[in-house]
């Protein structure tokens, strides 16, 4: 069974397969583009759509009564797909284009969800190397059977899912174009969408349509993912009145630091007589360095902590790798400096003592 | 370099006169010129048509009008106008002149190749 749509094309009605609307659909947008720049592109176009529906019509006087894939696909070929119908001059123009450092085309990291086995980590990252991912799998695999030996298989583990985690997957098809480092155009848009409808068709037809081991794994995720945001969703709700609570104590905090940090000095001097606050002035650099790794060693926990909150509520949207990564080299950063600071504070270390 | 690609610039080059010539000879639509097209093998895919009937069309070399169908919505019928006969005419001469350097060459080729055959 199949869903079926109505389409006025050319002044007459049709009824045609869902699949094969958005691959016409598609073909239409293409043929849009590729004469955007002719003067009367709109006339080309609808011209075109007369001829389409009038190459339906004959369809429909065989005796078919919907318009499926396969006639969408032979009215194309017949038609001819956009870089076919490159008219005088046109080439030059088209090879132009493609030479040209296309615009957006910056490869991007993504998991591939087209060709996955557990995440479509293993997959995304052959997408991204521009190459195949069975040798890569296999590898890893062979990796993992030798660092199991060497009691190393929990870091790769660790790795495989930190990277599910953090490395987005690939949605769109202009996420999928990213992956693949291919240029961001309507055409190749185009295409990777009637590719994905060929998949589509070649799973269709396979008798089995993914390895056992595939669905397994695909089972397992799910569940796992519904867990994970079960427990998720139920942490936030215990966490909602605390957060209120939380919120309103920070903002009480904020208010009362920033009298503190007005008259620091003074407080500190009285509260803390037996410190040789003479220190303070010899080494500011520590002091200040200090107190901007503290911030950051506090504040990006809680950061993440409230993007994972919010994003799974999908308040905010989800943060991209490269934030990602570069928070959390920021985070080991402030730690490793401002431990180096603490123990170049002498005051501080006497007072340790003192105490 | 390869044959095809010559061939395919060599009916290209051509598509336009044989339009004209084909309108010149009765108003009709742009499935008839296919169909017309198609026997004579200028044309492959039909989609390279309609950009070159509206730039014919836009160069006020053609005009349309719509004409009811007995099946199907109404047609736009092509008709050359004046320019389009006037430049028809100008495509006839160049296609003359074309026809006989090129048949003159072969024939010149042609006769060389007899004498060297009658040489042999």
């Amino acid at each position: 069974m199949k869903k079926t749509l109505t389409v006025n094309l050319g002044g007459t009605v049709y009824h045609i397969d869902e699949d094969a609307y958005v691959l016409l659909d598609n073909y239409l947008n293409n043929l849009r583009y590729h004469f955007r720049k002719e003067a009367g592109a709109d006339e080309i176009v609808r011209d075109m759509e007369n001829r389409i529906s009038e190459l339906f019509n004959e369809y429909i006087r065989e005796g078919i009564q919907v318009i499926t894939i396969e006639q969408v696909e032979a009215v194309i070929a017949r038609m001819g797909k956009p870089e076919e119908l490159n008219t005088e001059g046109e080439e030059e123009r088209t090879e132009k284009e493609t030479e040209e450092p296309a615009y957006g085309s910056v490869k991007r990291l993504f998991r591939n969800p087209d060709d996955r086995i557990l995440g479509g980590v293993v997959s995304g990252l052959a997408a991204y190397f521009g190459c195949d991912p069975t040798p890569l799998r296999i590898l890893l695999l062979v990796a993992g059977f030798i660092l199991l030996s060497f009691g190393g298989f929990f870091p790769l583990m660790l790795a495989y899912i930190i990277l599910w985690i953090i490395v987005p997957l690939a949605r769109t098809a202009t996420e999928k174009l990213q992956m693949q480092g291919k240029p961001i155009n309507m055409e190749n848009i185009g295409k990777t969408v009637t590719d994905g409808f060929e998949r589509e068709g070649e799973k269709e037809r396979s008798a089995e349509p993914r390895s056992l081991l595939a669905r397994f794994f695909d089972g397992l995720v799910q569940v796992a993912g519904f867990i994970i945001k079960f427990v998720l969703v139920l942490l936030a709700i215990c966490c909602i009145p605390a957060l209120m609570l939380g919120l309103i104590i920070a903002f009480a905090l904020f208010m009362a630091a920033t009298g503190i940090l007005a008259s620091t000095p003074a407080i500190l001097y009285y509260a803390l007589p037996e410190i040789d606050w003479n220190l303070l002035g010899t080494a500011p650099v520590s002091v200040i360095g200090l107190s901007i790794c503290a911030l950051l060693v506090v504040g990006i926990p809680i950061w993440g902590f409230l993007q994972l909150l919010l994003q799974s509520f999908k308040v905010w949207r989800p943060m991209s790798t490269g934030v990602k990564i570069t928070l959390i080299l920021l985070w080991l950063f402030a730690v490793a400096i401002g431990t180096f600071f603490l123990f170049q504070l002498p005051f501080l270390i006497d007072s340790m003592y003192w105490a | 370099m390869n044959v095809d690609n010559v061939k395919s610039q060599m009916r290209k080059g051509m598509l336009e006169y044989c339009i004209l010539l084909l309108l010149h000879r009765e108003p009709s639509y742009a499935s008839d010129i296919i169909q017309n097209l198609k026997e004579a093998k200028l044309i492959v895919v039909e989609g390279t048509l309609y950009p070159l009937l509206t730039r014919l069309k836009n160069d006020d070399l053609l005009s349309y009008e719509w004409v009811e169908s007995t099946q199907g919505p109404p047609r736009k019928y092509y008709t050359l106008t004046q320019k389009g006969e006037e430049f028809l005419t100008g495509l006839e001469t160049a296609w003359d002149e074309l026809s006989a350097t090129v048949n003159h060459l072969r024939t010149k080729l042609i006769s060389n190749k007899n004498e060297k055959d009658t040489d042999c």
